[in-house]
């Protein structure tokens, strides 16, 4: 992978406060979700890849270029930023089309292009309308119409679903998918692991300023040994298979419930047990309706990793 | 360097339609009109009271471009010239702006002209349609048009020196209202007065100047705003207000290209 | 007792209604505007004319101590005489009014304002807490700076004058001084109160609202020195906020008025400006904003 968006060695101080400690990372085409608790740096960390704050050390560079004070990367960079502020004076149209201005594009260029980004955000119709008078949800799509209409290759967007119905967001999350099909570049911030899931499987985790961990979540979650992995088996006889498996070295623990038939194994090697699994089902004869990794996923490794 | 003027020129046309809406221009244009209102009264009062000395012209030059010169422009390029980097961070709008491909400079100097041209337009308008009544039964006189044109320039240059010097404290200064109002009403008002090299060191000075009676040495009109006036030479006034003009712009363009600005939660 | 469960539990006391349901409001308003940095430079230099004037009280009757500074004027007994003309050189002082207007700016102008720009009114009406509790707290903050400045350096002047002088003849000589005080205190504290409120609700822009706060009453003493300055006619003086106040400062204290103009007619001004600013304030504080 080629990388878009580098990071070395960053490290940002508001004072004696530490914003972000040591972060290297790199971004390249496809969806990254950054996510990780309120106040662990995602904000600080989008706003160094964006220039809009220095680092205290280390470099962010895009297409290998410095962003500070390097305004011409911004042709190809759509920035979503979090807060809801607007020139509340101005109408939605007058809001993008005045934006898309200041890249140089002509007025019909200008209006073409947001008369697309506002129809994909389903804003057109209310175009003309002072923004005062939208309501939040409406507010949320125009940051992202803003954000598309020039057609960038990269796309930063910092918690972009925020206040927007489940309609909107599954509009949104198709956008950014056929963004990264397009080969464009997407970094995603949440703090909604639901969310970042329905997105992308590749990941940076964040906490307290520091990257806890980098990469596929299943790959992250193979990583984190302190926690075995569950592997959840519901069928005809549990107690069965339980006693089947119990004196298998790889099971290290074995729970019933919550639902019924159900029997919940913590293992420490899953291959193994999965490869346990099938032999068992049939020379015991047991049913199975259903195996799952109920921690095989974004918020069993944020609990493991952050430790709420 | 091409691509920075059309990048400015952009930023302008875009904050001129910006400011064009806001609800606030409408009370600052109403603000410049203040002395056409005071016009009016003025020449009311002389139509139905006979016997009254007023003098048009000498209301227009010790009134009207007293008002517009100590008062009205001072607190005009306060307001607009703080507001060219206060505006954007009390607002959170500024991401908008430094992420697109503009220089940062060109953010401060598009704001800025689209700011002072505004300025400019309602003063001008404001002293113009005074000078107009005042001048209603003698608009014939060539002299006293060229005494509007050289009135109104003084105006326009005193505009874009303030506002750029606001520009600069808003940009350095996060509460710079006070500092602000200190400094026009304090500073410049109280200063300008003193004796010798001291009045030098304001900015009233060098305007003051420039006005119709210290060249042409009338000292009837104007009497008002030449008091304890020791004035330089007008070239040398203008070259320090354009200097100065320059040098609070070209420093507020390099601290908002270096300063980081964090938006109050 | 049965076992709680953790997460969120009603709560089973009772209410008591607050007797001034105001007061946190208030409270949190003059807490606010001693955390802004320059605010408590102009709160300590606004006491300086009670200093003056409180120490002139002393001076006045220890008048053989201070005989060095009556150059020309030994014996005189009219030098700094605390008379009624004594407070209303007070309260009519134009340095403490323009710092009455610097403490409205530094600490009224964000009043509403902030309130418009973190839609905070929702907030506060979703409490139960009335619209004119809401306007009585933010007035009760001004309120609060305003009297500091007037009813208690003016009770202050007349308990120094007993004090020192070892007798009650200052209220014997003139028994309208008290009411005048307490009168003259509320007028420039409605007053201010009202007028900084009216334009901090205007705008979400603190800033904004500070320049016209200044603005306004500058301007209008400018226009007043004008047409003054012109027509020579004291009627002007009804444009001027300050002259206005001076005038029936000066009424109420029985003194000669700065300017021959009937004192009520000024009363009847600020009374205008005082109600028009109320009705624009009530209209203007609303939990929701109808956008048209």
């Amino acid at each position: 992978m080629t990388a878009v968006i580098r990071a070395e060695k960053l490290s940002k101080w508001y004072g004696n406060v530490l914003g972000l400690s040591d972060v290297s990372l790199e971004i390249g085409p496809g969806i990254t979700g950054l996510l990780g608790p309120n106040g662990a740096g995602k904000s600080t960390l989008m706003k160094l890849l964006t220039g809009q704050l220095k680092p205290s050390i280390g470099r962010v560079t895009i297409h290998g270029a410095d962003v500070w004070n390097n305004m011409a990367l911004f042709a190809d960079i759509g920035f979503c930023p979090e807060q809801d502020a607007f020139y509340d004076e101005l109408t939605g149209w007058e809001f993008v089309t005045r934006l898309l201005s200041l890249y140089g594009f002509s007025r019909a260029d200008a209006a073409s292009k947001a008369e697309r980004a506002l129809h994909f955000v389903e804003l057109f119709k209310d175009k003309d309308r002072p923004l005062r008078g939208y309501s939040r949800g409406m507010r949320q799509r125009l940051k992202i119409a803003q954000t598309v209409a020039h057609e960038p290759g990269i796309l930063i967007l910092d918690e972009p679903l925020n206040g927007l119905d489940p309609l909107s967001k599954r509009k949104v999350i198709r956008l950014i998918k056929d963004f990264r099909d397009a080969g464009k570049t997407v970094l995603v911030s949440s703090h909604v692991l639901p969310e970042i899931e329905a997105l992308t499987r590749s990941i940076v985790l964040l906490h307290q300023g520091k990257i806890l961990a980098q990469g596929d979540i299943p790959y992250i979650r193979d990583l984190i040994d302190k926690h075995p992995h569950k592997i959840s088996v519901k069928g005809s006889d549990p107690r069965a298979l339980a006693a089947s498996l119990v004196a298998q070295a790889a099971v290290q623990n074995i729970q019933f419930g919550p639902e019924p038939g159900t029997v919940v194994f913590e293992t420490g090697d899953r291959d193994v047990l999965f490869g346990l699994l099938p032999r068992l089902i049939v020379e015991r004869g047991i049913d199975i309706e259903e195996i799952t990794s109920p921690d095989d996923n974004l918020q069993a490794v944020f609990d493991y990793l952050v430790g709420t | 360097m091409k691509s920075f003027a059309r990048s400015v020129r952009a930023l302008a046309s875009f904050f001129w339609f910006v400011g064009r809406k806001a609800r606030r221009t409408k009370v600052f244009v109403l603000l410049g009109a203040l002395p056409v209102l005071m016009s009016l009264v003025i020449q009311a009062n002389r139509l139905f009271t006979p016997g009254t000395s007023v003098d048009g012209p000498a209301v227009f030059s010790n009134i009207v471009m007293t008002f517009n010169l100590q008062f009205l422009i001072l607190v005009l390029a306060l307001f607009y010239g703080t507001s060219v980097c206060a505006e954007e961070l009390e607002g959170k709008t500024l991401t908008y702006l430094t992420t697109r491909p503009v220089p940062k400079p060109a953010i401060i100097l598009g704001k800025y002209f689209a700011y002072a041209a505004f300025l400019i337009l309602v003063v001008a308008a404001g002293v113009a349609l005074s000078f107009v009544v005042l001048h209603i039964d003698r608009l014939g006189d060539a002299a006293s048009w060229l005494v509007l044109l050289r009135s109104l320039g003084v105006l326009a240059l005193g505009l874009l020196v303030y506002t750029a010097f606001f520009t600069l404290v808003g940009t350095v200064l996060k509460k710079s209202v006070l500092f602000g109002l200190m400094f026009s009403f304090g500073w410049e008002n109280i200063v300008q007065y003193f004796p010798g090299a001291t009045q030098k060191f304001t900015i009233m000075h060098y305007l003051k100047s420039l006005l119709p009676a210290v060249s042409t040495g009338g000292e009837g009109s104007f009497a008002f705003l030449l008091f304890k006036l020791e004035p330089s030479p007008p070239e040398a006034a203008v070259v320090t207000l354009a200097v100065l003009t320059a040098a609070f712009l070209g420093l507020a363009c390099w601290i908002f290209s270096r300063k980081e600005y964090l938006f109050e939660d | 007792m049965p076992i709680s469960e953790q997460g969120y539990s009603h709560w089973t006391g009772t209410f008591v209604e607050r007797r001034l349901p105001w007061w946190p409001i208030t409270r949190l308003g003059i807490r606010m505007a001693f955390k802004r940095k320059f605010f408590k430079f102009a709160f300590a230099i606004s006491f300086l004319p009670a200093f003056i004037f409180a120490a002139g009280i002393y001076i006045s009757e220890r008048l053989e101590d201070f005989q060095f500074m009556l150059r020309g004027r030994r014996g005189s007994t009219s030098f700094l005489e605390v008379n009624p003309a004594y407070f209303k050189s007070y309260f009519g002082g134009d340095f403490l009014l323009f710092m009455m207007v610097m403490i409205m700016v530094l600490a009224g102008a964000g009043l509403i304002a902030d309130d418009l720009k973190s839609n905070s009114l929702q907030l506060y009406f979703s409490r139960p807490i009335r619209k004119r509790d809401y306007i009585l707290g933010k007035m009760s903050t001004l309120a609060f700076f305003l009297l500091l400045y007037t009813l208690v350096p003016g009770v202050l002047f007349i308990l120094l004058k007993f004090l020192f002088a070892g007798s009650f003849k200052l209220v014997a000589n003139y028994p309208w001084i008290p009411l005048a005080v307490l009168l003259d205190s509320l007028l420039l504290t409605l007053f201010f109160s009202f007028y900084t409120l009216l334009l901090s609700s205007l705008s979400r822009n603190r800033r904004y609202t500070a320049i016209l706060l200044f603005l306004v009453y500058l301007f209008s003493d400018i226009f007043f020195g004008i047409f003054y300055g012109i027509f020579r006619k004291p009627g002007f003086c009804l444009l001027s906020i300050k002259a206005n106040l001076q005038q029936v400062a000066a009424a109420l204290f029985r003194v000669k008025p700065p300017f021959d103009v009937p004192w009520i007619y000024s009363l009847l001004i600020l009374a205008a400006i005082g109600l028009a600013c109320g009705a624009v304030l009530v209209r203007k504080t609303r939990g929701v904003e109808v956008i048209t």
